[in-house]
Order: C-alpha cells, then structure tokens, then sequence
C-alpha cells in the first residue's frame, strides 16, 4: 500500500472512536460500524494502482484535513423544489433538517422518515436490512459510510402499496474539508410501488459519500432517480446496491452535472425471474470536473431483462468514465440485457473512456453493446446559423438533441424541465422552451 | 443588392474562386450554370459563410453591408438565405421546433418579438400547401430519413417560411420529378418581387423554363467565363461546356 493511501484512514481512527463512543444505537449497528471501519482501514483508500480505481484521481482529496461537518443554518430557498407535491425530506450536512422538509399522510403502515428518528422508533425496519444487500464489498467509501453514517432516510412501503406522490429527497451540503455520509434505505414489500427523487447538492470543498441500498420485493415498481449536482469544489462517491424480486421493475436515472471528482457505483442484482432494470445515465463534464459511473448488472435469474443508456456530454478538459459490465449466471436464460454507452466531446480537450464489459455464463441470452464517442456535427451546426441562429443556439439545439431521449425519460414533467435548463445552463448554452 | 467583386478564395489551401463579379439587382433572378467542380456550391457556401472557405481578394456586398464581416446567422437575419445542395439531417432537432428557432432568431434580429403561436401555425400551414409538404414532417427530425426529394422539398418550405430577401439555390431541382420541379419553381415564384432577389445554380435548362432568369451565367474554373440572356442556357443545354475548356481567348470569341 502507498503512503497516501494510508494516510486516510490514520486521519480517522482517532474520529472512529470518538464517533462510535458517542452514539447511542441498537448493538447491532454498531457492530456493522465496526466491521465496517475495519473492512475500511484494510482496503484503504483507492489508488490508481487499482484496476477499478485506475482514472479516478483522488490526489486532490488526499490534501484535505477532513473534518466531522458541523451543523449550519440552511435557507430554504436554495434548496430545489420539484414544483410538484411532494413528500419532502431534506438533510444538511448529513442531518435531518426537520424545518426545511415536509412530510405529507402515507398510507397505512408505509413509512418515509428520518433514518436516524427511525432507528429508535422503527429498528425492525433497519436492524435487519441495513447493510445487507451484495455489492461494493470492496469500496472504500461505501465502508467508510456504513462505518460514519449519521442520517439519511428510510422509505418502506408495505406489500401492495402504491404512493403516487413523488418521495424527494434532498442532500444539501456546506462546509469546507469536511465529508458525509448519508445512508438511504428504500424497501418496497411485493407489489409496492414509488417514485423517488435524490437531489445531491451544496457550496464549498466537501466529500460527500452516500449509500443507497434499494430492495425491491416481487412485482414492485420503482423509478428511482439520482440527481448529482454538487458544488464544483466538492468530491462525490456514491453507491447503490439494488436487488430485485420476481418481475419487479426498475428505473434508474443517474443525473450526473456537479462536483470536481464525482463517482457512482451502482450494483444491481436481479435476483428474481423476470425481473427488469432500466438504467438510464447523463452525464455533463466540463472544465476540470471528472465524472464517473461504474454499473454492475448482474442476471441471476432466468427471465431477466436490462437495458443500459450511459451519455455524456463533456466540455471543457473534463473527463468521464463508464464502466459497465453485464453479468448472467449460467441459470439466468432467456436474458436479454442491452447497454449503449455514448459521448459527446464539445472540445477537444475532453476526453470520454467507455468500458462495457460482458460476462455471459448461460448460452440462451441476447446480450449487446456499443458505444460511441463523437464531436458536434459542425455541418449541422452551419446549417442551424445559416437560418439565422446563433452558434449558441445551434450548440444548444444538437446539445439538447443529444440528451433529449434520456431527458425525456423523466416522467415528472417540472424535473425534466429543470434538468433540461440545468443541462443548457452548465454548458452556457442558449436555451430556448421546446414545444 | 448582391454585389461581388474580384472575389477570389479557397478552401484547403487550394483556390476555388479566381476573381469572380457579379451583380444581382433587386427583382432579378440570375442563374448559374457550369461542370462539377467549377466552384458554384463554393461560391454558394462564401455567400453564406461556411467556415473554411476563405476568402483572400475581394468582396461582397448586401445592400451596401460588407457580407463578409457578418456572422452566418447574422446574413441569414439580414434577409439572406441558402438552400443547400446537400441538405444536413439533424436527428433529434423536430422541423417544426428548428423553423420557429430560425423564425423568431430573425425576429430578434429585427427587434421584433417572438412570434404568435397561432400566426406561427397559420403561416406554416399556407406554406406547406405551396410547397406540398406532408404536415408529418413537421413532427420528423429535421431531413432525417428523407428522401433526396423531400430534403429539396424541405429546403424550398423553409424558404418559403423564412421569405428572405435574397436566395441562393443550390441545385434544388437535382434529383427531382417532374412533379416536385414544378413545386419548387412555385416556391420561388411566390416569393419573386422586385424587392427579392435570387440566384438559382443549376444543371438543367429545364428548371429554367419554369423560373425565367433575367441572367445566366458560366462558371468555369472559379470565374465566370459567360453572361447572357436566357437563350444561353438553352446554348449550353446544346453544346455542354467543352468549349470552356480551351484557352480563354476560344470562349471569348464564342461570347463575342
Ligand atoms: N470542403 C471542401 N474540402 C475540399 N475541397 C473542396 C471543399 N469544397 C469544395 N472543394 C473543392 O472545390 C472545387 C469546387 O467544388 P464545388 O462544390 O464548389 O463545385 P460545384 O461547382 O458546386 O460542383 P457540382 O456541380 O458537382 O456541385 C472541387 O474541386 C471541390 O473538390
Ligand atoms: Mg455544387
């Protein structure tokens, strides 16, 4: 292991026991702090020896003096709305801020609360389940955050029920060298179905480290949605392991456009006949930001289906990363699992690695890839300003063109509006409503 | 309104145009005829401003404005207009969405505001009877999967559309029936007036019957080696270039 690798971990023994020495949690939790942390100090921080780890550059992280974050009064207005009613829980700092969120009737049973308020009131619901599912086994940040988590949220849904009200979630954080480690649970019992909205955001140089476990039970449906925009100084490392019963439905939106260093690793296992996984990923770099998803789908039952669509637009010097592999084991046949990753580099100085990966154990599957990395058209482009638009609005126009399907993905119409302007706006694009 | 003058350029390194002049006065039509590769779709793409296409002698003029200082998109928004020989496919930008971009750009341009969504609907809807066009384009990326004659087509309705003050026609009847020659040839002859100008490259005498030009040109190794009435397209149509391709002095005497 390197010096620098090590040095992480040496910086959070000291916080580790002092962390753990303060809370007061069922025993079982804090035994999976401690396993966590332990998991934690062997793997060490990443280094680009790592295969897994090889484009991510974490050289700027390791300057850091990391603090534990403190808490700060946060204005509502600068967290998002989603125009829509909603049942609204927003933390700070890693930190249910009561004040700032709002929490609306839920049907008999079902639950959306305060992961930290739930653990006293409702441990049957956590105790068993956190910290569960398969995958990440060998991510730093996801043991660092089973090991520090102080909050985040728990969204259970009892078989059967279905809540049309969009769940939304907002992370906010401000500080300065500090990390968090918000904790998500989701589980949706058969049947149950939600939509759930995850806003990442905030001001100032700060790691923030979430962990989202998602358990879909036989016939759920889920569309979950990731919505990554953190301060340009901030270094974001998120996982999400999700496992899907029996013909359960999953939609997953990976809306990537902030931070300086930002990584998603998702991991799902469709653990259940018929089961399907729509992943649905956009990606906006520019500058000196670096931008990575890693996706692992794993087939382990017969029936399955996946269809995988990873973009990026990248300006700027930025870099982006998708790392995909397609995993069905030898029992999962009559898989069908797609995957399309592709880039558009706005300058030439930006630069998109595509890696899909295929790892087919059964023989009766249809499985496929391809990815594609390209510049703006610029004949399109003449053609647009030879009508008297400007190049902006030109750029802006095939940006959008480009991005369009996945955007239109979204369902809530108010997001994808607003994902749409934030796409323009980050590109300094002109935009302009469509119809 | 047009005026060119000693225009050279190139494109690549490699001269295209050697010293062009021409003069196109409100109300007229001029067409330009000659061989593949004299630099018509070249002089075309000059006017327009397509990048690469440079420009190291000469000049041009719209309505007294130096074009060449201008944007693309600013010419366009002066009343400027190309349709293009190959028109470009652009998946995922809808017809409808790209005309009213282009609408309401030159709008601003002029310092009006954006268009009325019903005036807007109205307007495309008389054009796309003139020009014949299936009101299913308009939902269709823009010329994606068209075929060769509906890209024309398309070219023609945004004209049709944008009602430009001068229009530079990029062999918009190659490829055509019959049919749609007629349709294209409508469209300009809607648009004629003695405010408009155009200048209409083509290969065929044919179209030429249809949209009367008040001057036909020859261009022949970037320059144009012949001007004349109507009756020369019917000359060229008859005798085909080889004369051109003699010394000068021949096709000067021929002129004569
Ligand atoms: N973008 C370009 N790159 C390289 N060469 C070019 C380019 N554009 C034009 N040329 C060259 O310039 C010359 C003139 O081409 P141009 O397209 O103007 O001819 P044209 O008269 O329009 O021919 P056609 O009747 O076939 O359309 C040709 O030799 C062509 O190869
Ligand atoms: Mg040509």
């Amino acid at each position: 292991m390197t010096a620098a690798a090590a040095a992480l971990p040496d910086r959070y023994r000291p916080d580790f026991a002092g962390f753990a020495a303060d809370r007061r949690e069922p025993d079982a939790i804090a035994r999976l702090r401690r396993k966590a942390f332990t998991r934690f100090e062997t793997l060490g921080l990443p280094t680009r020896q790592q295969e897994d780890w090889r484009l991510t550059d974490l050289s700027g992280l390791q300057q850091w003096n990391l603090q534990p974050p403190t808490i700060v009064p946060v204005d509502a207005g600068a967290l998002p709305t989603l125009d829509l009613p909603a049942h609204r829980l927003a933390f700070v700092n890693g930190r249910y801020a009561p004040g700032l969120s709002q929490l609306r009737e839920m049907p008999d049973q079902a639950l959306i609360a305060s992961i930290g308020q739930a653990l006293l009131t409702h441990p049957e619901l956590i105790v068993p389940y956190l910290d569960r599912l398969p995958g990440l086994e060998q991510h730093p940040f996801a043991a660092l955050n089973t090991a520090f988590w102080e909050d985040g949220a728990l969204v259970y849904l009892p078989p059967g029920t279905v809540v049309e009200t969009p769940i939304h979630l907002i992370f906010h954080a401000t500080g300065s060298d500090m990390a968090v480690y918000p904790r998500l649970l989701l589980a949706l019992d058969e049947g149950a179905q939600a939509t759930v909205i995850v806003e990442y955001q905030g001001a100032g140089r700060y790691l923030n480290a979430p962990v989202t476990e998602a358990r879909l039970g036989d016939d759920a449906v889920l569309h979950y949605h990731k919505i990554q925009q953190e301060s340009p100084a901030a270094f974001h490392f998120g996982g999400i392991r999700l496992q899907q019963g029996r013909n359960s439905e999953a939609y997953v939106h990976l809306l990537s456009f902030g931070g300086l260093v930002a990584r998603t690793d998702l991991e799902a296992l469709l653990d259940g006949e018929g089961a399907n996984c729509t992943l649905n990923g956009l990606t906006l770099a520019r500058d000196q930001q670096f931008s990575d998803v890693h996706v692992r789908v794993d087939h382990a039952q017969p029936h399955g289906s996946s269809q995988q669509v990873f973009k990026s637009v990248l300006d700027g010097k930025a870099r982006t990363v998708f790392d995909g592999m397609i995993h069905v084991r030898p029992h999962a046949q009559k898989t069908d699992a797609r995957q399309v990753s592709r880039n558009l580099l706005l300058s030439r100085q930006a630069q998109a690695n595509s890696n899909p990966r295929l790892e087919i154990l059964a023989d009766d599957v249809k499985c496929g890839h391809g990815s594609t990395t390209g510049f703006l058209n610029p004949d399109a482009e003449f053609y647009l300003r030879a009508r008297g638009i400007s190049a902006s609005r030109a750029r802006a126009m095939l940006v959008h063109a480009f991005a369009n399907d996945s955007l239109n993905q979204i369902r809530l119409t108010p997001l994808r509006e607003r994902l749409a302007h934030l796409l323009a706006a980050g590109l300094a694009l002109d935009f302009m409503e469509t119809e | 309104m047009l005026e060119i003058r000693n225009l050279h350029a190139t494109v690549e390194g490699r001269e295209i145009l050697n010293g062009i002049d021409l003069i196109v006065r409100p109300g007229e039509v001029h067409a330009i005829m000659g061989p593949n590769g004299s630099g018509k779709s070249t002089l075309a793409n000059v006017i327009a401003g397509r990048e690469g296409y440079i420009v190291t002698e000469g000049e041009i003029t719209f309505d007294g404005k130096n074009l060449l200082e201008m944007a693309p998109e600013t010419r366009a928004c002066e009343g400027l207009f190309l349709a293009f020989q190959y028109p470009v496919e652009i998946p995922g930008v809808a017809n409808l969405y790209f005309l009213k971009a282009a609408v309401n750009a030159v709008r601003k341009y002029r310092g009006e505001p954006s268009v009325d969504a019903m005036d807007f609907w109205e307007l495309i809807h008389q054009r796309m009877d003139l020009v014949k066009m299936d009101e299913s384009m308009l939902k269709r990326s823009v010329n994606e999967g068209f075929s060769g004659g509906e890209k024309k087509r398309n070219e023609v309705f945004q004209m049709a559309v944008l009602q430009p003050r001068f229009a530079v026609m990029d062999e918009t009847d190659s490829g055509l029936d019959i049919d749609a020659l007629k349709v294209v040839a409508d469209g300009v002859n809607a648009l004629r007036s003695p405010e408009r100008g155009f200048l209409v490259i083509t290969h065929y005498q044919r179209l030429l019957d249809y949209i009367v030009p008040d001057q036909v040109h020859v261009l022949f190794n970037g320059r144009i080696v012949r001007s004349g009435g109507k009756e020369l397209a019917l000359e060229l149509e008859e005798q085909g270039y080889a004369l051109y391709n003699e010394e000068p002095g021949r096709a000067r005497r021929a002129a004569a």
